[in-house]
């Protein structure tokens, strides 16, 4: 990775004085010394709530996720650029044998389920990008019922690349999905996960992301519906100057389970990330949970992380867990922030848009829309920020008069 | 040609204290183009007459009646008196996070008149009027009252009002807050829409600066919870002159600060 135009940068690595061990924290031991990645199941556990990243899951909901099985390969994927016409130039598709080309390039699995995942599967979905790509790529994943599958996409950007991707998915499901994505030098790169499962799909995924030097990467997850949805995503950077922004949304109707965790792990100078979800919780036995890793590494001065989670209860019945965990080796850094709250409705906004005319069922939508409108504007691709709020429009429409449809629509 | 008729309203609101009483029987009556300023010291309960009329949940209506046309408006619930033609211009407008100023008025003006306006008349009505209340035009697609100046807030209260075309309008310190010009352009915007619409209007007030610009038919003195006087505009000049002294409980401190 030497390049010879850049001067090198030396990097201070701290060294532990054993009389005052608080004074270089990096010396303190770190999660990474004991966290398992391997390809091989057996290297971990079956999974039990009393593990740590095991707590708020309803395991016994997805313990067909826990053994390996053999793949329906009834998932249908379909790859176009998102206004269905076929890939423009520097898209490359093509289907590999799984551990075979790019795929299991990025990292390795961290759990039992991404471990699961690897070993069902028989092939890999990878889609190469290169140059600047004007249109987003979209990737249809629907959903075959109730066998289990599985599916491995890898998404891989070149040095320089400019590109966004979309994967949708919908139908029912008994999904174990792998996702690896990896940006080259100084790429900028969107990908946007959406989950519009049927009310009774389940859905294990597990990303694993590596962002190039310099390059940044701004990635989605839209999680509007499913029995259970429960995505880990583990991310790391390949050089110095690399730029994350992580951005989730999610919508957890009665009965349902969804989860995220995000794993960001600064492990070089001056990279920047940023990780903001925001959920909205409606009624009885709704779950949702976040849980925030960051990783501040000994090699990451002048490191800029923050992370925000934001839940709004609905209904009462409600539970959001939201756990964010910071871990910083390294005290010479811009910031490494945090926050995170579960709240019900604001009674003064409601009440001043009642105040208007606005029946209360409407106001709460406009309410929840507003929420995460903030979030959707953020993303700055007007293709992807629109596709979004449609999809947010067409959540919160349920049930809506003709008049405030019309309404939605024209927005 | 429309009557808000109130009965002896009496209120209260939960505090940590214990119950509170705040409104002990105020009686009006107000006609379609009427301008009644309430004028009132501080605390007298002016501002709570205002909320609850517009339905606010921490207002509770202990007894009488509200009645808009025959129908009392209390029995409704805060949409249902704004469809019946209620609006009240607030002292603190809400910030709404995330929803723009063009959706929310849109999906008001929907629902007041129970069909979506044309698009392209709809579009040619905000930005004149707007324009008449000299805002930017930026504004229109900024989320409702957020980052904007007490000023601002204010003019987006009156913009409003013209746009959902209430039978009566309650403002509630809309003067507050506002420099000699802002006054001037908000005071013009709300002369404009009871010409056009030939609304009823209260105007709560503490200060009787902005009834240079409203002109009050009729001027009532509020204090501690009820109606004590009725005057025509010169009953404004006696309190600029006097203060609200005379109509606070023996040993209450005077905070007159009439402008």
């Amino acid at each position: 990775m030497a390049d010879t135009t850049t001067p090198v940068k030396e990097i201070k690595i701290p060294v532990a004085d054993p009389n005052d061990p608080y004074a270089v924290p990096a010396a303190m031991p770190s999660s990474v010394d004991h966290a398992v990645r391997s390809f091989d199941v057996n290297d971990y556990p079956m999974p039990d709530r009393k593990q740590d990243e095991w707590r708020y899951t309803p395991i016994e909901r997805i313990n067909e996720f826990f053994t390996v099985f053999k793949p329906s390969g009834e998932t249908q994927i379909e790859v176009s650029m998102i206004d269905g016409s076929p890939l423009a130039e520097g898209i490359k598709l093509s289907q590999v044998k799984l551990g075979e080309g790019l795929s299991g390039t990025v990292s390795k699995p961290n759990d039992r389920v991404s471990a699961v995942e690897w070993n069902s599967g028989a092939t890999a979905t990878v889609l190469e990008l290169n140059g600047e790509i004007a249109q987003p790529v979209l990737v249809k994943v629907h959903g075959a019922g109730e066998d289990l599958d599985a599916f491995h996409l890898v998404i891989a950007a070149a040095d320089r690349a400019h590109a966004d991707v979309v994967v949708e998915h919908d139908g029912d499901a008994r999904l174990a999905e792998g996702i690896e994505i990896t940006t080259g030098k100084d790429s900028h790169i969107s990908t946007t996960f959406i989950q519009e499962w049927a009310k009774t799909a389940k859905h294990v995924g597990n990303h694993r992301i590596h962002v190039g030097e310099g390059a940044s990467l701004r990635h989605s997850v839209v999680t509007l519906s499913g029995d259970i949805v429960r995505i880990r995503m583990d991310q790391d950077f390949g050089g110095e100057q690399g730029d994350l922004n992580m951005l989730g949304i999610y919508f957890v109707d009665p009965g349902e389970h969804i989860e995220h965790r995000t794993m960001v792990v600064h492990n070089h100078p001056e990279c920047k990330s940023r990780v903001v979800y925001k959920g909205a919780l409606d009624g009885k036995g709704a779950h949702s949970t976040w849980v925030g890793n960051a990783l501040i590494q000994p090699t990451a001065p002048g490191t800029d992380s923050y992370e925000l989670n934001r839940n709004l209860v609905l209904t009462p019945g409600a539970i959001a867990d939201s756990e964010p965990n910071l871990e910083i080796e390294n005290g010479n850094i811009i910031g490494a922030g945090h926050a995170s709250s579960v709240g019900r409705f604001d009674d003064e906004e409601l009440f001043y848009l009642e105040s208007r005319g606005i029946p209360e069922t409407e106001a709460r939508k406009l309410v929840v829309r507003g929420f995460f409108g903030e979030l959707v504007e953020e993303i700055g691709i007007p293709a992807i920020s629109e596709h979004l709020m449609d999809v947010i429009d067409r959540r919160l429409a349920r049930g809506e008069d003709a008049a405030m449809t019309q309404v939605l629509e024209d927005k | 040609m429309s009557t808000l008729e109130i009965k002896d309203l009496h209120v209260h609101v939960e505090t940590k204290e214990g119950t509170k009483e705040i409104l002990k029987g105020a009686s009006l009556t107000v006609h379609s183009g009427e301008t009644h300023a309430i004028m009132g010291p501080n605390g007298s309960g002016k501002s709570t007459l205002a909320y609850t009329l517009a339905g606010h949940p921490k207002y509770v209506v202990d007894s009488g009646e509200a009645l808009l046309d025959g129908q009392d408006i209390l029995k409704m619930t805060p949409d249902e008196r704004a469809k019946a033609g209620l609006f009240l211009a607030m002292q603190y407008p809400v910030e709404v996070p995330g929803v723009s100023m063009t959706n929310f008025l849109r999906t008001a003006k929907t629902e007041i008149d129970g069909e979506a306006p044309g698009i392209r008349q709809w579009a040619k009505d905000l930005s004149a009027a707007m324009k008449r209340l000299k805002m930017d035009p930026k504004f229109a697609s900024r989320s409702v009252n957020e980052g904007f100046s007490g000023g601002e807030k204010k003019r987006a209260e009156v913009l409003q009002l013209e746009l959902l075309k209430p039978k009566f309008a309650i403002l509630d310190e809309t003067d507050s807050g506002l420099d000699v010009d802002a006054l001037r352009i908000v005071s013009e915007g709300v002369n404009r829409a009871k010409e056009a619409n030939q609304f009823g209007i209260l105007m709560v007030t503490h200060y009787t600066r902005i009834l240079k610009y409203i002109k009050p038919d009729i001027v009532h003195v509020f204090a501690d919870g009820h109606f004590v006087k009725t005057g025509g505009p010169e009953l404004a000049d006696e309190l600029e002159e006097n203060g609200y002294d005379a109509y606070l409980p023996e040993g209450a401190d005077s905070e007159s600060a009439l402008a």
